[in-house]
């Protein structure tokens, strides 16, 4: 039986009525009427400043908002009907929007971005968060150019964080992924990203899309492809990275998005990975990654009770996970009563993880409980480096990442015992 | 062929333009002349047109091209005399061909006798006919037009020892339309050249006619009550005679010269021009839409004038700083190509030789609302020499053969008034007349063609336009009607083939006829109206109800 188009027939005649464009910005969106408006407004105005002579289009691939977002999106179409007044309205600006099957599915999302971009045979295609309300309209030049008229074939971008956003990014996924491709990306699970007319066309290739990568975890997925199949990737900073609420984000939907993501591509890809070397910069256009040092409140205390609570629990889980040695020193950790006395440090933290990533290899348990069980012992690791860096500079904690990257990159032949190892 | 008597003939005219010079030379002195025109009206009333709009041929220093006039009741000597130009007139009627000619209001040359006289002393009696002045302060902030030459609109006169206003080129002063005597004297002058039998009159730079403190000293009502003066007396006196106005200016500054259809008959639609060039390139409608979108209604007798080249340059100055770079960078990325504020180009090198798009640029102008005017070898497809000073380049002589000097003149080569164009792609070798006549495929049997089919109904000249706005934003569509005669032009601006589906509804239970080939298209019914179109590909349908 053929395989059923994600694209529906309504969404294929906008596409006809596009054509071909030069550039394309995708929104994946699910109910963001909130903020979708203003950030396809400025999606509009970098295009129209920046590539006013490319036949450039917005495409937003829903899925299935029951607010306005959709209109919000059309609403930013420049042609005969809506017309723009801004002086660098050269053409016509499409804006177009899909609703794919399936519910919401950022994976779902950025296929039906990808396709749009093959289809539309574009030269540079952006992905950008419907979320992003700090987005400048030079986030699209800076995303796009490189592609467009440089060499690159994957731009990943580079924000000014808050020392203490994005630990799980700080404290796993970047290192981690830098450890086991050797490209030093910053952010290789990011909301926005481009890549070229190209790439797309091999990600649509790739394997991703018949697994559980291909639903959640894509982004990650992505970054991945485009390291292991030898394209060239640039960094390009883009600003201020609007901080999520916190409650909004659910921890274990994040470790599976990216710890799961990152684990499962080692399979496919084992012979890549376990022979590099040192990793390697990746070319940064605009300046690098940058930190922001204001107060912050977070809640340390509950951190470390959950890890507590998370080793005590989940023993009997952590001990088909762990070796004994790396179980026993959690163990040892946890209970110790002082706060100022734990440490979970970073070559047991790296030790942690790549056993972590062996037994998923081995599925020794349900695969999905491992990437759940690691989430405690990253509340652990989070607490470390929340009291580490408390009064640390900027400098203090790129530099403190840097050392636990490492780390990660000196412990990697663990890995490769533990890969073919009984245990 | 008799001419038709209607008032409102300049509506359905398919204008030729051309300069005396560069036509047909008799004598073999190198210069295109009266009789040789009149030895060519065959070859005009072949192609179709039917008015040929005649560039200046004045006695003249030859300046500017002949926009210098020495003197306004004469031919140039180059170009024969008035006997010569009578001959022309009359031949060309009775091939059903009107004449407009040019008329350069705003200024004289600087050896017209008047200006000999004005200059003499301050209290010469011809010293008012021109605008002079102690300062060359005055009027500050009035742009410059040619840019590329001039620093000043004020040149200063070592004669009289003053400054004289000029808003072109420093030799061509500008006459004092607020003296009675001079607005006197250029009715006098119209009235002598309608009384040999002209049928219009092309008035040159009419927006700079008066000057006032603090103003840009353009389009001022004082301007456009000189304009009407001319015009009522000409309706008075010589019904059916057509005015014709160069303005190159916004479409609601243009507006004003149509007055309530009581100054100009047809004005030139500068700003459409450069955007039919934008969209083709673009592959997007949106900039000929837009600025027709803005184009103000005009009275029921009025009419606008399309053009896609003419002798001068593919002026860029109604275009936005954006769209002005792009036109330079898409179309003369050669700064030789550039002069002033445009491109000296011809149009066939304008669209790289491409059949394809200057048939789809002809289609445009030959169907959308307004006269239509072709420039002389254009419709053979003849190159341009950008190497030539000036606008020289797209000013060659007319490529009639293969053989001596193209068929132009029996003068020897050198002697010619300018180099033809020799090169393997435009020259006169590969591109004639001769040549293109024996096949009917080539460009010039197609122009005579869609010329054919546009004169057969009037709905081209006549009618009102409405846009369909498909979705598909390459495609350009639109609905000409008048009375019950409805006509669907379709364009596809884009270089690869695109399917399209036009709301029809309106014309629901018409079948489609397409004018070149007659074939019946299917009816039209309730569901969108599918069309695929080729790369560049036009239809012009007949709506018919049967």
């Amino acid at each position: 039986m053929a395989e059923e188009s994600i694209l529906t027939d309504e969404f294929l005649r906008q596409l006809i009525d596009v054509g071909e464009a030069d550039v394309l910005v995708g929104v994946p969106t699910y109910n963001n009427a909130a903020t979708v408006g203003q950030v396809v407004q400025t999606i509009r105005a970098g295009l129209l400043k920046y590539f006013p002579r490319e036949r450039a289009v917005i495409v937003n691939a829903d899925g299935g908002s029951r607010d306005e977002t959709s209109n919000l999106v059309r609403g930013a179409s420049i042609n005969d009907l809506q017309h723009s007044t801004d002086l660098n309205a050269l053409r016509t600006l499409h804006s177009i929007s899909a609703e794919y099957a399936g519910g919401p599915a950022t994976g779902t999302a950025l296929r039906t971005i990808l396709a749009s971009a093959e289809l539309l045979r574009v030269s540079a295609c952006a992905v950008v968060s419907p979320e992003s309300t700090t987005i400048e309209p030079e986030w699209i030049e800076r995303l796009l150019r490189p592609v467009y008229q440089g060499n690159a074939d994957f731009v990943t971008p580079l924000y000014r964080r808050h020392k203490f956003d994005g630990l799980l990014m700080s404290n796993l996924v970047y290192p981690m992924t830098r450890a086991f491709y050797g490209k030093r990306v910053r952010e290789p699970y990011a909301s926005e990203f481009s890549f070229s007319g190209p790439l797309a066309g091999h990600f649509l290739t790739q394997e991703i899309w018949v697994n559980e990568v291909g639903h959640t975890g894509t982004e990650i997925a992505l970054t991945i492809s485009a390291i292991t199949g030898g394209f060239r990737m640039v960094q390009s900073f883009l600003g201020v990275k609007p901080r999520l609420d916190a409650r909004s984000a659910d921890l274990i939907d994040a470790m599976r998005q990216t710890v799961g993501a990152l684990f499962w591509s080692l399979e496919p890809n084992f012979s890549l990975w376990s022979s590099k070397g040192d990793s390697q910069p990746v070319p940064t256009l605009g300046g690098e990654q940058e930190v922001t040092l204001e107060p912050l409140r977070v809640n340390r205390k509950r951190l470390l009770a959950m890890f507590r609570s998370g080793v005590a629990e989940l023993e009997p889980v952590l001990k088909s996970i762990l070796s004994a040695p790396t179980l026993a020193e959690l163990q040892r950790i946890a209970a110790l009563s002082e706060e100022e006395d734990f440490c979970y440090g970073d070559e047991l933290w790296a030790r942690t993880i790549y056993e972590f990533a062996a037994s998923y290899h081995k599925a020794v348990i349900s695969r999905d409980h491992i990437v759940q069980a690691l989430a405690p012992l990253y509340r652990g690791r989070a607490f470390t480096f929340l009291v580490e860096n408390r009064d640390a500079s900027g400098e203090q904690v790129e530099q403190n990442i840097e050392n636990f990257c490492l780390t990660c990159e000196r412990l990697k032949p663990s890995l490769l015992e533990l890969w073919n190892g009984k245990k | 062929m008799p001419m038709s008597q209607d008032q409102l003939w300049y509506k359905d005219a398919i204008i030729y333009q051309v300069h005396v010079r560069t036509f047909f030379d008799t004598n073999a002195d190198g210069i295109g002349d009266f009789r040789g025109l009149a030895q060519k009206l065959d070859y005009l009333q072949e192609l179709g047109v039917n008015a040929i709009w005649l560039m200046p041929f004045f006695p003249s220093p030859l300046r500017d091209d002949g926009y210098d006039i020495a003197e306004y009741r004469s031919v140039h000597s180059s170009y024969g005399n008035l006997d010569d130009f009578k001959g022309f007139l009359q031949a060309a009627h009775e091939r059903g061909i009107r004449v407009i000619v040019e008329l350069v209001l705003n200024h004289t040359s600087d050896q017209h006798p008047w200006f000999q006289e004005s200059r003499k002393s301050k209290d010469n009696p011809k010293r008012d006919w021109y605008v002079w002045s102690d300062t060359d302060t005055k009027y500050q902030g009035v742009r410059i037009i040619f840019v590329d030459t001039e620093l000043s609109n004020w040149a200063w006169d070592p004669v009289s020892k003053e400054y004289y206003w000029h808003r072109f080129f420093s030799h061509q002063p500008d006459l004092n339309y607020d003296n009675p005597a001079v607005r006197e004297e250029m009715w006098n002058v119209m009235k002598f050249w309608v009384e040999l039998g002209v049928d219009g009159f092309r008035l040159d730079a009419v927006p700079y006619l008066v000057e006032r403190e603090g103003t840009s000293c353009e389009n001022l009502p004082e301007t456009h009550a000189v304009l009407k003066e001319l015009r009522a007396k000409l309706d008075l006196n010589y019904p059916g005679k057509m005015l014709l106005a160069e303005a190159n200016q916004w479409p609601a500054d243009l507006r004003a010269y149509f007055g309530e259809g009581d100054e100009f008959h047809m004005a030139f639609h500068f700003p459409l021009m450069p955007r039919m060039f934008m969209g083709l390139k673009l592959e997007d409608r949106k900039p000929i839409t837009e600025i027709l979108k803005q184009t103000p209604q005009i009275p029921g007798s009025c009419q606008w004038c399309l053009f896609l080249r003419n002798h001068d340059e593919l002026t860029l100055e109604m275009v936005t700083d954006v769209e002005r770079d792009y036109m330079y960078d898409q179309y003369a990325r050669d700064k030789h190509m550039r002069i002033n504020v445009g491109i000296r180009r011809r149009l066939a090198p304008l669209l790289d030789n491409d059949r394809r798009r200057i048939e789809l640029m002809n289609g445009l102008l030959l169907s959308l609302p307004g006269t239509p005017i072709i420039y002389y070898g254009d419709e053979i497809g003849m190159g341009d020499n950008i190497y030539l000073g000036d606008r020289n380049g797209v000013r060659t002589p007319m490529q009639w053969e293969g053989g001596w000097n193209g068929g132009f003149s029996s003068a020897d080569p050198e002697s010619l008034y300018s180099p033809l164009m020799l090169n393997p792609v435009y020259g006169f070798q590969a591109v004639n007349v001769q040549s293109q006549k024996r096949f009917d495929h080539s460009l010039l049997s197609w122009m005579k063609r869609i010329i054919k089919v546009r004169k057969s109904t009037p709905v081209f000249g006549r009618g009102s336009i409405e846009f369909l706005y498909p979705a598909n934003h390459r495609i350009l569509a639109y609905v000409r009607q008048l009375d019950k005669e409805s006509i669907l032009v379709v364009n596809n601006l884009s270089s690869t083939a695109q399917a399209v589906e036009l709301d029809l509804r309106q014309f629901k239970g018409n079948i489609l006829i397409e004018m070149f080939g007659r074939n019946i298209f299917p009816r039209v019914g309730e569901l969108p109206y599918l069309l695929t179109l080729g790369p560049y590909q036009f239809y012009w349908f007949r709506l018919r109800k049967i």
